[in-house]
């Protein structure tokens, strides 16, 4: 029977530690601030300044998501295990009547709050400004922006607590934290760009569009682009079609693969590591 | 309650943590667990608490082995004090006692007595990283019992602890103890403290239970001599070749423990005797005294130290 007290009690602490060392108010601050200056600032490498249609404004945006979300999530549950054992609770939440299910949940859903709740507040304060200041202005892309913004971060809290769970030692869960981040964010495109260089576009749209899926910030950019209708442009391949099968409801399956996958493989991982 | 670890290995690739293991622990029974540094102290009682599985060998509960949904219904009543352990900073003690409650499935209403003995509410009230060494575990020793346990174990529990603190932790235990009666199993290093209070002692080396008994047992076990201390009147009085004679092994002969002879209970120079023997010898050693009881000022006969045994199996 699942200690529902118990993954209350977790998460609830999980998310009241961010809450009381005031990251979340810190995190909030900074996606508002953030938002709003690239929101403005976007498009003066062409020499204009201001706010501009939600398309551009959001293509602005995705930019600066995937490279702070995906460090948040990372820095933000690669030590949960770590941090733990270091304390010594480790042993006694081991020896609760919870199980490992219950106890990975627990901290997931807190952090998951915790990092899903600045998102939302940074997003929508900064909405709200936006609106304001555009007309004609997409609701809607602007909340699935968000959603995919949310999304983003469970994946990558996902396979932080994979990396926490993965390393025993805090120093090599930094190290590979900082490995993880610039691989999704850098290393993986630009291995794929090296692929096309070499294979001279010779590789199937299908194929890249299934490679692309293996890197969750891609498939972040691809939403992102399909909710505002120009994604093929932003992307800066305009001369390829994304094949039929990747539609929205697929890559919220994929997003799903990508959070449940890497957490199914840390409660198991740490089953063997710890309760053997 | 009872407890039976039947030929319990636990092995991590080559490396051999306990070997084959045997042990019965039985409500109400105290044992305290000793042992160097790395003898496999912490594994055996991590195999105890259900953390770790056995290699080889098995663990009953009241005489079945557990399934992990078993597992989880004994936890609920495993009360677990780790040696070291840093609390949450952030939390008060009482937030702290409240949030393992929930863990657990206990309540601070289960140890309020305890609470009330160990804590003032100022103190339950402020940020655990305010606390002293000694307060924070106090608060672990809180969390290990919030729900009542049936199984208490308890590394290293008064390490920390001021004189008071260790005496009121003693108090609590017994109290707890005589109530309830659970398993108690407690590790410690100062061998001198558990040695009055726990009823059964096990002594582990290389990840063996090398020697477990009550310390009377193990005493026997051991078959260290008992010392003998023989304060007499005068020094030739044959109270020496007599007890030489009955094979007591004399190991000092002095005027005093300084070697110096002194003038006291009224101008008699005393002398004091410092003898070994057998235990078997007890009594034939105790008649020849009362033989010569009229030269004898006092005698003291101690027991090996656990200490003592402790080294003597090692």
């Amino acid at each position: 029977m699942v200690s529902i007290n118990a993954v209350k009690a977790i998460a609830r602490k999980e998310f009241t530690d961010k809450l009381n060392n005031r990251w979340i108010v810190v995190i909030s601050i900074a996606f508002t601030v953030f938002t709003i200056i690239i929101s403005y600032f976007g498009s003066s490498v062409s020499g204009v300044t201001g706010f501009r249609e939600m398309a551009p404004t959001i293509a602005s945006l995705t930019s600066l998501v995937i490279y702070f979300i995906p460090i948040l999530a990372l820095t933000l549950g690669g030590g949960v295990i770590a941090d733990e054992r270091d304390r010594h609770t480790l042993d006694i939440y081991l020896a609760s009547p919870i199980s490992v299910s219950e106890f990975i949940a627990g901290k997931f859903i807190g952090l998951s709050i915790s990092l899903s709740l600045p998102t939302i507040i940074g997003f929508m304060v900064s909405g709200i400004v936006l609106f304001l200041n555009i007309t004609n202005a997409s609701i809607l892309s602007y909340i699935l922006f968000i959603v995919h913004s949310i999304i983003l971060g469970l994946i990558f809290l996902s396979i932080s607590f994979l990396v926490s769970v993965l390393f025993y030692d805090r120093a090599k869960v930094i190290a590979f934290t900082v490995f993880a981040w610039l691989f999704f964010t850098v290393l993986y495109d630009l291995g794929l760009i090296g692929v096309l260089v070499v294979s001279k576009g010779r590789i199937n749209v299908d194929i890249l569009s299934i490679l692309l899926m293996f890197n969750p910030i891609d498939i972040y950019r691809i939403m992102n682009f399909m909710s505002i209708g120009e994604y093929s442009l932003f992307l800066g391949l305009s001369s390829i079609e994304f094949p039929k099968f990747l539609n929205m409801p697929v890559l919220w399956g994929i997003c799903m693969i990508w959070i449940v996958v890497p957490l199914t493989i840390s409660f198991s991982l740490f089953k063997r590591k710890y309760l053997t | 309650m009872k407890i039976t670890l039947t030929d319990v290995v636990k092995k991590y690739g080559e490396f051999t943590a306990i070997n084959s293991v045997n042990l019965d622990l039985n409500s109400g029974q105290m044992l305290g667990l000793v042992g160097p540094n790395g003898s496999g102290k912490t594994t055996l009682l991590k195999l105890i608490l259900g953390i770790l599985k056995p290699t080889i060998g098995n663990i009953q509960v009241d005489g079945q082995v557990l399934d992990p949904i078993k597992w989880k219904e004994y936890k609920g009543g495993v009360g677990y004090m780790p040696e070291r352990v840093s609390f949450y900073d952030n939390l008060t003690g009482i937030e702290t006692l409240k949030f393992f409650g929930q863990i657990k499935g206990g309540s601070i209403d289960n140890i309020k007595d305890v609470l009330d003995r160990l804590f003032t509410k100022e103190i339950l009230d402020k940020k655990v990283g305010s606390y002293s060494k000694g307060m924070r575990q106090r608060l672990n020793f809180a969390q290990a019992i919030i729900n009542d346990p049936n199984v208490l174990i308890l590394d290293e529990p008064t390490s920390g602890l001021d004189p008071i603190g260790i005496k009121e932790f003693y108090e609590i235990i017994s109290g707890i103890l005589e109530r309830k009666r659970p398993i108690i199993i407690l590790s410690s290093h100062i061998l001198a403290e558990i040695e009055d209070r726990v009823t059964t002692v096990g002594i582990m080396k290389d990840g063996q239970l090398q020697a477990l008994g009550t310390l009377n047992e193990l005493y026997k076990k051991s078959e260290l001599p008992l010392k003998l201390y023989i304060i007499s009147k005068s020094e030739n009085n044959g109270i020496m070749d007599m007890l030489i004679s009955e094979g007591v092994k004399i190991v000092m002969s002095t005027k005093n423990e300084a070697g110096a002879v002194t003038q006291t209970l009224q101008g008699v120079n005393e002398r004091i005797l410092h003898c070994e023997f057998h235990r078997d010898n007890k009594m034939k050693i105790l008649s020849c005294l009362m033989e010569r009881k009229i030269d004898i000022i006092d005698f003291i006969v101690r027991e090996p130290s656990l200490e003592e045994v402790f080294f003597g199996l090692n």
